[in-house]
């Protein structure tokens, strides 16, 4: 009997790594709800939890904390299973939305609503979701020129290249309109401060889409791994697997930089430990992602409460500072490995 | 500031250049951020680089022939109002073009503290540039303002009378508050509306010194940094520091009633009593939170003057 | 004004004389190849650098025309010419043309280096970082060193962490390049986070640095981008011969006895030399560095390394772009970065589009 460490990823059973995960994101949620950055300290916050605080402090946990711990719950698993798809697609540990300029373009759409009259403080769901189509351009882009070229970094490239493109056409927009720039200097750091319930059920139809489409679609994706022509040889599509892939990247990226904004390097971070943990398996990291998202996440987001109180430290930042860690771990990898 | 010692060394160096250089009649010396500055005493051709020199030229009864633009349009500010047709634009507050400042053939600048090296090595070239100090840790004083280029336009005795002027009104607002608002409803708060949370502004800035100076204390729940003009974003955890009995919530739009349904949209900003009292007065942030002038301060003045007309209802 | 022709490898060792080459002798066993082709299209690019710098210096919010320019020049006409010529448009046509062929330049190298045209400076993060020291320097009243000086210790710092990052790899540098990548995301959510927390008065002031301007800049580091470029240029030409073997795998330039890390330890450094200069002068005009190249290869068909060819056509798309964003919004001043942008983009999404797996 080989210890659970000691093995290799892919021999490992999915539960094994799935339960402490789970358990992990509970706790998470937990400490998410009794830590803020107000005056509602620990212990009052667990009263409330059962109905016996102040007024206060059952306000702060039911009407602050818990949507936005629900919401980074929902960015967490967004993001999160985004990243591993969009990897597994692109066969590159490299591809996250936000490297490949995803979140550059929300943010330049977020720009051209701002521009054109809306205001951060009104701005809706549906406007920030036509800046998350923007952003699906650009995956679709970014991975069409992917095809039979394998680079992992050309692609990232393409995808730095298209950040900084459109980040320049973000700066033109906001050129004579300091409003909006006054205004998408406080979007842009993302974060899942003051959202509420109203914005994530707004999203939750295209949720379900990306769910079931992800359910579909996991294991065609798991023989595409092994090959164009085994993927064929099984009787699948190559071309409308990726397709379906990359319109469920778009979803859940646009659902979530429509709620969060963009916070970085989420679907990087979060498939990267998913696979260290059950191997490179698609249908089964993706499952791992569902908690391992949120739980990165909620975390950040907790921690940001807490460092810079009385204000907050904008989430994009913080996971931004942990992200970029890993990805140097990626690349200092003895070769840089295509999935 | 202006001490009479001070006074009389500036007298001296301005006699000694006015000797040297000859063919000023009469030069004044003003003292700026980048040493003192010899001003042909009566200048015709202004432009002012900086929206709170040109409110005050303006008050001055001076007409800039030149301006930079307002944030968020392609002409000066709103409040100015038809004073400022026909100007000239040179440029924006984040690029000056220096060219169309050149070929105006300006004899003056007004220049913004925040003007930098390089831009004033080529624009004191041009002419006498004006450049008030910026003190670390401190805001423009518009007083201080006033004066400076009050003495650069030559008109150091309109500049006090105006700042009297407001001081005086100041001073009658003060008493219809005294009189009319118990004496523990008088704090209020300044504040920007985030999703995220509110941005608390400064007791220091111009806006809110004039607040005060109308018998209001202003409360910035002490969340603001020393020496920044306004709070990060404020945890909504928080927002209770800012629940004083008055809130003026400052809007980068003109929509101000939009973005108060905004802010009331989030259940924490709802709950705030000054919410519910209805004391909430959406304010025109381009005067409010970054404007400066006798000119905006007597638009803020107005502000206060329709907020004790329309809202104030306690019993005597 | 010379170039190396190198992509017939039997062309290699020792120095044949090549047809449509002169080959110029410099002393011992060094030799300047001097590609006919390549002459040519780098003095088509310098006439045409010629020309936009006589309309640089004529248009603007003023417009003078050609003979008064000169009079301006020599120290004749109106002194409200002699001013704007002298003064304002001379030091910016300068600061242009160093900033443009400094970018370009190190531009070409960097895409050589790692065989990707898609690889610039500003893309794997020097751009970024050096905007971050920059706005920081402007935010904080802490830090009493000018903007321009901050940008420089930005580049530097990015490429140590980089460098230190990357450790000795020397797989093209590829892991040099994705550290880069990493570095540049953080500083540009290090430069947000700034931004989100200062007064739009500060935010403003710190915006030319955010996009890159050549308005009112600083004359010292003008003349120390001046002098980097220069040793640059030099460098080129001598070492023309060994970085035209930086596209070949490691073993054909083992093989040719010429020690491959040394070779790429030098194109680097020349290359975040002059990226740190540029970027301390005229802040990131990143795109500069990816369409430069690119024209001076247009001119001349795809072959060699064009590196001298790729400085001046740096220099002219600079010298246009701030042309164009000095007249086109009159009296509003466009900020040259974002002029390359608008130039930059359709370039780019081609580059992406044409890559496709279909072509």
């Amino acid at each position: 009997m080989i210890p659970w460490f000691n093995r290799i990823p892919a021999q490992r059973s999915l539960l094994s790594a799935l339960v402490p995960a789970v358990l992990l994101l509970a706790l998470s949620c937990f400490l998410s709800l009794l830590y803020g950055a107000g005056a509602v300290g620990p212990l009052e916050a667990f009263k409330a939890l059962f109905n016996q605080g102040s007024a206060d402090a059952y306000f702060v946990v039911s009407e602050l904390r818990l949507p936005r711990t629900l919401v980074g719950l929902f960015v967490g698993i967004s993001l999160g299973v985004a990243g591993a798809l969009m990897q597994a697609v692109a066969r590159n540990p490299l591809a996250e939305p936000g490297l490949l300029g995803v979140s550059a373009g929300s943010t330049f759409a977020v720009a051209l609503a701002l521009v054109l009259g809306a205001s951060a403080a009104t701005l809706t769901v549906s406007v920030a979701q036509i800046g998350a189509l923007v952003g699906c351009f650009c995956v679709i882009t970014a991975a069409r020129m992917q095809g039979q070229n394998r680079d992992p970094i050309r692609l990232v490239l393409a995808g730095a290249a298209l950040s900084s493109l459109l980040v320049a056409l973000t700066s033109l927009l906001l050129l004579y309109d300091e409003r909006a720039a006054d205004e998408i200097r406080f979007w842009v750091t993302g974060s899942v401060a003051g959202r509420g319930l109203e914005q994530l059920y707004a999203v939750i139809p295209s949720m379900i889409i990306a769910a079931l489409a992800t359910l579909y679609v996991s294991r065609p994706l798991a023989s595409l791994a092994l090959g164009e022509k085994v993927a064929i040889g099984l009787g699948h599509n190559p071309g409308r697997i990726r397709l379906i892939v990359i319109v469920c990247v778009a979803l859940l990226v646009g659902a979530a930089v429509a709620v969060a904004g963009p916070v970085a390097f989420i679907g990087l971070v979060v498939p990267f430990a998913a696979r260290a943990l059950v191997g490179p398996d698609i249908r089964r990291t993706l499952w791992l992602c569902l908690p391992i998202g949120p739980i990165v996440v909620i975390n950040a987001d907790t921690l940001s409460r807490l460092v810079a109180q009385p204000a907050e430290m904008p989430l994009g930042v913080l996971t931004a500072i942990v992200g970029a860690p890993v990805l140097l771990a990626i690349v200092r990898a003895r070769r840089l490995p295509t999935l | 500031m202006f001490t009479a010692r001070s006074f009389r060394h500036a007298a001296l160096l301005a006699a000694g250049l006015t000797a040297a250089m000859g063919a000023f009649a009469a030069g004044k010396v003003v003292s700026t951020q980048y040493g003192d500055v010899t001003v042909n005493s009566d200048a015709k051709r202004v432009v002012t680089l900086y929206e709170g020199a040109l409110d005050i030229s303006y008050a001055l009864d001076v007409k800039p022939i030149g301006a930079i633009t307002t944030r968020g349009s392609d002409g000066v500010s709103n409040y100015l109002g038809d004073r400022a047709k026909g100007i000239k634009i040179v440029g924006t507050t984040r690029e000056i073009n220096l060219e169309a400042v050149a070929a105006q053939r300006p004899d003056l600048i007004l220049a913004s503290p925040r003007l930098n090296p390089e831009q004033y090595k080529i624009l004191s070239k041009i002419a006498p540039t004006i450049v008030p100090k910026s003190k670390p840790h401190q805001f423009p004083s518009w007083t201080d303002d006033t004066r400076l280029f009050g003495k650069a336009l030559n008109k150091s005795q309109e500049a006090e009378a105006i700042i009297a002027k407001i001081h005086d009104r100041e001073a009658d607002i003060k008493k219809v508050v005294e009189a009319k608002i118990p004496q523990d409803k008088r704090n209020v708060s300044l504040i920007r509306w985030m999703p995220q949370g509110a941005m608390v502004m400064s007791t220091k800035i111009f806006s809110t010194e004039v607040l005060a100076n109308t018998g209001f204390k202003v409360n910035d729940g002490g969340v603001v940094k020393k020496g920044s003009p306004h709070s990060s974003a404020l945890s909504l955890e928080n927002l209770s520091s800012i629940d004083s009995e008055w809130v003026f919530l400052a809007t980068m739009n003109l929509e101000g009633q939009k973005s108060l349904d905004a802010a009331k949209k989030s259940p924490a900003f709802e709950r705030l009593s000054v919410v519910k009292k209805d004391h909430v007065i959406p304010v025109d942030g381009q005067v409010w939170t970054s404007g400066s002038g006798p000119l905006a301060a007597m638009v803020i003045l107005d502000n206060i003057q329709k907020t004790l007309d329309t809202k104030v209802s306690y019993p005597e | 004004m010379m170039n190396t022709k190198t992509h017939s490898l039997e062309n290699m060792p020792p120095q044949p004389q090549l047809e449509g080459h002169t080959t110029l002798p410099l002393g011992g066993e060094s030799q300047l190849l001097l590609e006919h082709r390549a002459l040519r299209r780098n003095a088509i690019l310098l006439a045409m650098l010629a020309l936009s710098s006589i309309a640089f210096l004529g248009m603007g919010s003023m417009v003078l025309s050609p003979l008064q320019v000169i009079q301006a020049l020599l120290g004749q006409g109106s002194e409200l010419n002699q001013f704007i010529i002298q003064h304002l448009r001379l030091e910016r046509l300068l600061a242009a043309i160093f900033t443009g062929a400094a970018f370009s330049l190190a531009g070409c190298l960097m895409q050589t280096l790692a065989r990707n045209r898609l690889a610039t400076p500003g893309i794997i993060g020097i751009d970024n970082a050096a905007m971050a020291f920059a706005v920081s320097s402007i935010v904080s009243t802490g830090i009493s060193l000018a903007p321009s000086a901050m940008a420089l210790a930005g580049a530097a710092t990015a490429t140590a962490l980089a460098f230190g990052l990357a450790g000795s790899s020397g797989t093209r540098g590829y892991r040099f390049i994705v550290a880069g990548i990493g570095i540049g995301a953080i500083a540009g959510a290090l430069t947000q986070l700034m931004l989100s927390q200062v007064d739009i008065d500060t935010a403003n002031a710190a915006y030319p640095w955010t996009v890159g301007s050549l308005s009112a800049r600083s004359s010292s580091m003008v003349y120390a981008l001046g002098i980097g470029l220069l040793i640059s240029l030099i460098a080129c030409l001598i070492w023309a011969r060994r970085f035209a073997l930086l596209p070949f795998s490691d073993q054909v330039i083992t093989g040719l006895g010429e020690q491959i890390k040394k070779i790429r330890v030098a194109a680097l450094s020349l290359s975040v030399l002059l990226t740190g200069l540029a970027v301390a002068v005229a802040g990131p005009v990143g795109l500069v560095a990816l369409v430069g190249p690119e024209l001076a290869r247009a001119m001349s068909g795809y072959r060699g390394i064009p590196l001298i060819g790729s400085a001046i056509a740096g220099a002219f798309i600079m010298v246009v772009a701030d042309l164009v964003g000095r007249t086109l919004l009159s009296p509003i001043e466009l900020p040259v970065g974002i002029v390359t942008s608008i130039v930059g983009a359709p370039y780019l999404i081609w580059i992406l589009v044409r890559r496709s797996p279909r072509n």
